[in-house]
């Protein structure tokens, strides 16, 4: 696991990649053959307990080193698309299996394993209120059991990525929304997991501030790691030009490039 | 060992958060544990001191046997060391105990004695030592139907009144310490439920980026059997003052009372149990309690 990259030798604080060597991967091309399969939807359906019907037999499948935006309108089960790959709900029908593992049957500590090899961006940023940035991105670590000087050759290089290196012991209340979403991003990644998963990473930002952030998703989508954002921003999706899924009142459609 | 030195310096560091953000909740949960822990230990040690009073009053576990007049007492000895309840008999002839009586009454013409009384008055005497002092009226009664046995004495009342007085004194303090256990459990549980509460977003976001349950839930529990430690540490140095207390107490009094006390006296074992059993109950009570805060926020 990662614990793993401890014995290797202190780098340079501007190389992003080295620390994300432990997923690097070839980076995709148009021409390459199809990548391995890292996460499916088969026929899946959720229902919530209280009726609300959010997702109707979804088939989907995301491939090793994909940049996959899921867009619609709100309330169109885009959120609970992104809850069933990160475990947090289960289908009411169907299968999602990522990395192999059927999320219908992980339950414990696996989950909690399987997790920590997906990194998730929230819509509303889950930052804890009394942890300066420093402390809300190294929590991650933490609570995965990474020792201290691990934790502090990661974090300089991920804090410099998203561009909050001169802010790392400010508190979340004293960073704009934008800041926010980057520390949000730095805590998704700072464990360096081959999935990333973005829920309206760019919901509450001006358009300077989202295309930053995707700017942001992009860098790391060319270091390997498979991408899947959720949006309502069509015209962002329009200027990033990659693959686009869209889900209208709980069904998937394909979007033509 | 560095993932040793990792796993306690977060344990480390997130009970000591906790304890922080407990505040004065952290004071109600180790004063119950502490009440509780103080009274348990008092009577605790009020039955050990019980108990070795019994043993000091020993000698009245011994029964004794007058036989009718003619029988040896060592025709009987070995009949009676047969007996389930009997660890020890001891024969008295009646030569031996007209001697003692005559030298204890200050006589010292033994003969002139004998001859004015027209020869020995006395009878052979078994003493007969009893297992326990519950034992002793039952060995009492099985003693008298011996044949060739005339008379069987013992202490009956002072020995009954004090075992029943221990076992009494070991309900009662049975009954305060249960419902003292429930009471703690609950308050630590309820401490450590509020810190979990006011923490459930960090929790949440744990839970989310891949933290194992027991990596999230072991610092809760560590700071239930700190709440329990330290209660029992400080129930113990009570229980140290008041015995001290009552030591200098007891120096004042007159000589009779200071025997008694001696009789109080723990051994040096049960010195060094005494808080290892505060220890132990303190810790499992605060163990109990953090795991029922924990266990419904755990169950996932």
């Amino acid at each position: 696991m990662a614990q793993g990259t401890i014995e290797r030798p202190p780098i340079t604080p501007l190389d992003i990649s080295s620390v994300f060597s432990n997923v690097s991967r070839p980076i995709p091309t148009q021409a390459q053959t199809p990548q391995k399969i890292v996460a499916t939807f088969q026929q899946v359906s959720k229902t919530y307990t209280n009726g609300c019907r959010a997702l109707l037999d979804v088939n989907l499948h995301i491939r090793q080193g994909d940049f996959l935006f899921i867009t619609g309108p709100s309330g169109s089960g885009k959120s609970t698309l992104l809850k069933l790959l990160y475990g947090a709900e289960r289908p009411s029908q169907g299968n999602v299996v990522v990395d192999g593992q059927d999320l219908n049957r992980l339950r414990g500590n696996k989950l909690s394993l399987l997790r920590r090899r997906i990194g998730v961006v929230f819509q509303d940023y889950k930052l804890i209120p009394r942890r300066t940035v420093f402390e809300n991105v190294a929590f991650v670590l933490w609570a995965q059991g990474f020792t201290r000087k691990e934790i502090h050759r990661r974090l300089i290089p991920t804090l410099k990525m998203v561009g909050l290196q001169d802010k790392a012991y400010c508190f979340p209340d004293e960073l704009s929304g934008g800041e926010q979403q980057r520390v949000s991003i730095a805590r998704a990644i700072v464990g360096t997991p081959p999935i990333l998963l973005a829920d309206e990473p760019t919901g509450n930002l001006d358009a300077d501030n989202s295309w930053q952030v995707i700017k942001i998703l992009k860098k790391l989508n060319a270091i390997g790691i498979t991408i899947v954002v959720t949006t309502h921003d069509e015209q962002l999706v329009r200027q990033s030009g990659h693959p686009v899924v869209q889900l209208r009142n709980g069904r998937l459609y394909r979007q033509p490039l | 060992m560095l993932r040793f030195l990792t796993k306690s310096d977060y344990l480390l560091r997130e009970t000591m958060l906790g304890l922080q953000r407990g505040g004065w909740m952290n004071w109600a949960a180790v004063s119950t544990v502490t009440v509780l822990l103080f009274l348990f230990g008092m009577s605790l040690q009020a039955s050990w001191q019980f108990e070795s009073l019994l043993n000091q009053f020993g000698s009245q576990l011994e029964v004794s046997v007058y036989l009718d007049t003619g029988i040896e007492a060592s025709a009987l000895k070995s009949a009676i060391e047969t007996f389930p309840e009997v660890t020890r008999v001891v024969a008295i002839s009646k030569e031996e105990a007209w001697q003692t009586l005559v030298s204890e009454m200050g006589l010292s013409d033994i003969q002139g004695a004998t001859q004015q009384l027209n020869g020995n008055p006395l009878v052979d005497e078994l003493k007969v030592q009893a297992r326990s002092s519950d034992e002793v009226p039952l060995l009492a009664q099985k003693l008298t139907a011996v044949q060739g046995v005339d008379e069987v004495l013992y202490v009956d009342e002072a020995v009954k009144r004090i075992a029943q007085l221990n076992q009494g004194l070991n309900w009662l303090s049975f009954g305060i310490t249960s419902v003292l256990t429930l009471t703690a459990i609950a308050v630590i549980t309820t401490t450590i439920r509020l810190i979990v509460m006011a923490r459930r977003r960090e929790i949440e976001v744990m839970q989310l980026v891949g933290a194992t349950s027991t990596w999230i839930y072991l610092p809760f529990i560590l700071q239930g059997i700190a709440f329990g430690v330290v209660g029992a540490l400080i129930a113990w140095g009570l229980i140290g003052g008041v015995q001290q207390f009552l030591a200098q107490l007891l120096a004042q009094q007159p000589d009779f009372i200071q025997f008694l006390a001696d009789g109080l006296q723990l051994s040096s074992e049960k010195i060094v149990l005494l808080p290892l059993i505060l220890l132990g109950l303190g810790s499992s009570v605060g163990l109990m309690g953090s795991l029922f805060a924990v266990r419904k926020f755990a169950v996932r």
